[in-house]
């Protein structure tokens, strides 16, 4: 084959051409700004009650490095594979892919790391501070109880969680159906804070003289004991009622509780759904009672949703009168209610009786599940307490010993994950206690924030990487959407709702292996350099050096143009003034 | 075998055949179907290609260049404002000698906005060093674009293929596509006289001082001088193969012609019938269609049109405050020839007005009827 032309040895070709090395070039010197690497805050974990490092964590399992993932969540949540199954996702909402196609599903994606750590059995390498030979009492076995006791182990205090019931796990053992979240589950991750060196002592109900005689044994007592009592309707017949706790209580005891026929639930909260629920799996024909509108419930709305696919009937606006007992029936009279503007406060419609309007409901079975309270009264601050530190997630009083309540005795919102956020914070503001003083707690617990708050890293706590990172929020248009393309989300298997109904098996399956894989892809890693290589790539002046897995920029050929700032697809770079 | 393709895609077929190996454009009407198709080509594996997707035509240029500079056939395509924003990178990669091919379809330049047929916006770029060749049909700017590689890389020159918005980028005319046997025949692959190389590292087009930076230009003259030959040589080559053969001009009943047309891009297919009307009318009147605008093709002209009476230049664009582009270069190739005719410039046709039968013939009459030009532009069919 002809390669050279043939006519080439006739043209001239007289071109600048040089050998010499153009290093002597030093472009740096044209430079007025400089390119910065400078992770950023990622939605998701601003948004994450917990403060996991999520952005972070999805990188870490696309790179299949579960067991850098698993630890990562761990530093600040020690139960993944619960919140994976029982959270109400907040990080979804804010989820920046939500505006290019849809949310990253955060929510299983923790599961199947959760999942991994307890099928794998890794051994972790967390980090903890040294033996510091203080003691804490904590009260409860619940989540909050639980995370404290973790939270504070990992700096350092040994700890004794006192338990009423004869296993620890409170809502998450007794109270949550199975069918959303099995018991493996739950034991598996007790386990796990158990080998941090937690002490929990179980059928230990704590009073008031059973703390008077323990506190000096103690350098703290931190009080975690949940809401374990139901409220009252305060109506004619009410005792005739069943108790929503109880009920779901006695389900988790596997104890038998019949319940065909029509059965009338009472309450908006998660515990009305999960009873409903539960009862449609046990056969019954299940309407679910609530005084506001359905959009007004407290219950989370993905529940709700699940409740009304499996067949609930929820009657809205309907506020109970009286339960009357007739023919080994129960007659429950209704007041029809109706909308009169909204709450200011608290974004609901406020409800008033709909004239004399009222409805007879006619059933086998009543359940009331209109809210709780503490089982013991115990002596919670006041809010006008002066000697007392409001913290969010929970309440510090520097008595002698340090007095802390914390889980749903503080919390706003009464979930699992805001029951960690409140162990962690106690953990946090015990100790910056015992080593700065009172005062310096409001500040402290400050600087540990995940972007602007509320939530709080126990990494930066302890002096981590996350400490260095800018808690400017990446927002959607911070994102180079140039490096993606739009991919459905990946949704986990489910069992179909016909198989739901004589069955507590778990609704949700876990993440296979190929579905966390293309899942994590689609997640833009928020402000996290997850070392794509683009700053590398686009440099025209080959300025950015790979060093190991580190990128550096050699400021003597850096000319400040930005190209690598702008190619960063998610924001992790950050161009500077040079002074 | 033959096709019926619009002139875009005979563009396409003929980037396919000549397997270029990197293809970088930015869509810009009327140019867009050649690469679109390309791109499709690219992207489905008929080309083993790179098409690189730019921002601007700037970046397009420059992503030809960057691949051209380390040695690989390249192809891009534009139009109007898009070429005006390659202009400084046309210096470039002419001064750079490399060998890149571009269609160029001849669209007229805003403001007012018009996508339409104008010669103005290739023929502004006649300085920058490429070499410049203006189509007729399907099938002479299928042939042109094979051509055009076998050139550049002769000479280390790049080439522009300019074809006529819509008339020809969006008409349907049967195209003879031959095997990619027969233009493998014809076009062997690109074996780059300089290429960079990451295993020998070295720049080029770095600074030029006085004292070589005139004769880096002056050699640039010097291939320039020599694409007249090495073109001939080239078709001839083309001619054995495929039978086909347009020449850098061609003459139409020239040889006792008093009156000589001169007709570039499809107005040449237009011309060719209403010379052929007027000629069996008796007139004495003869077509000179003109393929290479640059390097320009002084000799020839000279030889053709020297010793007729008259020179009727038909220019579908304008150079402001002078005259027609095509005039002007001809009144400056037949100005040192001893008796020279008179050259008659006509504009008409700017922005895609159409350049009818009735317009030439009317541009005829007027030429036959005067004794010298009434002005250096006549412009044709102005509305009132």
């Amino acid at each position: 084959m002809t390669t050279e032309p043939k006519h080439a040895e006739k043209i001239s070709l007289f071109i600048s051409r040089s050998n010499i090395s153009t290093e002597i070039n030093k472009t740096g010197t044209w430079r007025f700004v400089r390119p910065k690497y400078h992770e950023k805050t990622a939605p998701c974990s601003a948004a994450c009650p917990a403060g996991e490092d999520i952005a972070r964590i999805e990188m870490l399992s696309n790179q299949g490095r579960y067991q850098d993932a698993v630890e990562t969540i761990l530093l600040e949540n020690p139960f993944p594979s619960v919140c994976g199954r029982v959270c109400f996702h907040p990080c979804e909402t804010v989820c920046n892919r939500a505006g290019f196609d849809d949310p990253v599903a955060i929510h299983a994606l923790e599961r199947f790391i959760g999942d991994i750590a307890i099928r794998d059995e890794l051994t972790l390498k967390l980090k903890k501070f040294p033996e510091n030979g203080k003691t804490v009492c904590i009260v409860g076995a619940g989540p909050s109880g639980l995370a404290a006791g973790y939270f504070l182990s990992q700096l350092g205090y040994s700890c004794d969680i006192y338990e009423a019931r004869s296993e620890p796990g409170g809502i998450l053992r007794w109270g949550i159906p199975r069918y959303r979240l099995p018991d493996d589950v739950v034991a598996s991750e007790i386990e796990r804070i158990k080998k941090t060196g937690v002490k929990i002592i179980c059928n230990t109900p704590v009073t008031q003289n059973f703390l008077q005689d323990v506190k000096d044994r103690y350098h703290a007592l931190f009080i975690g004991c949940g809401h374990g009592r139901s409220l009252k309707m305060n109506i004619p017949g009410e005792n005739l009622a069943f108790n929503g706790l109880e009920f779901l209580n006695l389900l988790r005891k596997r104890k038998a509780v019949p319940s065909n026929g029509t059965t009338a639930v009472i309450g908006g909260g998660n515990t009305a759904i999960d009873v409903a629920r539960s009862l449609v799996r046990l056969g019954a024909t299940t309407t679910l009672v609530y005084r506001r509108r359905k959009q007004d419930m407290p219950a989370f709305k993905d529940e709700v949703e699940m409740a009304d696919k499996e067949g609930v009937r929820i009657m809205e606006l309907y506020s109970p009168l009286e339960i009357n007992e007739d023919d080994g029936e129960y007659v429950l009279s209704l007041q029809r209610m109706k909308t009169s503007g909204m709450e200011t406060d608290r974004g609901r419609a406020r409800v008033v009786p709909d004239g004399q309007a009222i409805q007879h409901l006619r059933v086998r079975k009543i359940i009331v599940a209109i809210g709780a309270e503490p089982s013991t009264p115990w002596q919670f601050p006041s809010h006008k307490n002066a000697e007392t530190l409001y913290l969010g997630h929970c309440t510090f009083t520097a008595s002698e010993p340090p007095l802390l309540f914390g889980g749903d005795l503080t919390n706003t919102i009464k979930s699992v994950p805001d029951a960690v956020a409140s162990g962690k914070q106690a953990a946090m503001a015990l100790d910056i206690f015992f080593k700065q003083g009172r005062h310096a707690i409001t500040d402290r617990l400050n600087s540990c924030l995940v972007g602007n708050g509320p939530a709080l890293s126990m990494e930066c706590y302890m002096g981590g990487k996350r400490w260095v990172r800018n808690p400017h929020i990446v927002s959607y248009d911070d994102i180079n959407l140039d490096y993606f393309s739009q991919t459905p989300r990946v949704e986990s298997e489910s069992l179909a709702i016909n198989k739901r109904m004589n069955s507590f098996d778990e609704i949700e399956a876990t993440f296979t292996l190929n579905q966390a894989m293309e899942e994590t892809r689609r997640c833009f890693n928020c402000g996290i350099c997850n070392a794509c290589d683009n700053c590398r790539i686009f440099c025209p002046e080959i300025a950015v050096i790979l060093q190991g897995a580190k990128r550096q920029i050699n400021l003597d050929y850096c000319k400040g143009c930005g190209i690598c700032v702008f190619e960063c697809p998610r924001s992790a770079m950050d161009l500077e003034e040079e002074l | 075998m033959k096709h019926v393709l619009e002139g875009s895609h005979a563009v396409s077929e003929a980037v396919r055949l000549a397997k270029v190996q990197v293809v970088s454009a930015y869509p810009i009407t009327p140019q867009t179907h050649i690469v679109e198709a390309l791109s499709e080509y690219c992207s489905d594996g008929t080309m083993n290609a790179r098409f690189l997707c730019v921002e601007s035509e700037h970046s397009a240029m420059a992503a030809v260049i960057g691949a051209s500079s380390a040695g690989v056939r390249t192809f891009t395509a534009t139009s109007s404002q898009g070429l005006a924003l390659m202009h400084e990178l046309l210096h470039w990669s002419s001064a750079a000698r490399l060998p890149i091919v571009m269609a160029e379809v001849n669209r007229a330049l805003a403001p007012g906005w018009n996508i339409w047929m104008d010669q103005t916006d290739s023929l502004a770029q006649r300085d920058t060093g490429w070499i410049q060749l203006y189509c007729e049909d399907g099938q002479e700017v299928f042939d042109t674009t094979l051509q055009a590689y076998r050139l550049a890389e002769t000479v280390n020159l790049p080439v522009m293929v300019v074809l006529d918005a819509f008339f020809l980028s969006h008409t349907f005319e049967p195209v003879d596509i031959p095997d990619q046997e027969l233009v493998d025949r014809f076009l062997p692959p690109f074996s780059p006289r300089i290429a960079l190389d990451t295993s020998d590292p070295f720049a080029m087009g770095q600074m030029a001082p006085p004292n070589v930076y005139m004769e880096m230009r002056h050699d640039i003259q010097k291939a320039m001088e020599q694409v007249s030959d090495i073109f001939a040589k080239v078709e001839e080559e083309f001619t054995e193969i495929f039978g086909r053969t347009y020449g850098m001009v061609e003459k139409v009943y020239c040889n006792d012609a008093q009156v000589i047309m001169v007709v570039t891009g499809t107005a040449a297919s237009t011309c060719r019938k209403v010379i052929s009307d007027l000629r069996s009318q008796g007139e004495k009147v003869g077509m000179l269609k003109l393929k290479m605008f640059r390097p320009f093709p002084t000799d020839l002209i000279r030889e053709h049109l020297g010793h007729v009476q008259k020179v009727a230049v038909v220019d579908r664009n304008f150079s402001f405050g002078a005259s027609g582009i095509f005039a002007q270069e001809i009144r400056a190739a037949l100005c040192n020839t001893l008796k020279h005719p008179p050259v008659f410039g006509y504009i008409t046709g700017l922005g895609g007005r159409d350049v009818t039968p009735e317009i030439l013939t009317e541009i005829y009459w007027k030429t036959k009827h005067s004794s010298a030009p009434e002005d250096e532009s006549v412009w044709i069919g102005l509305l009132d």
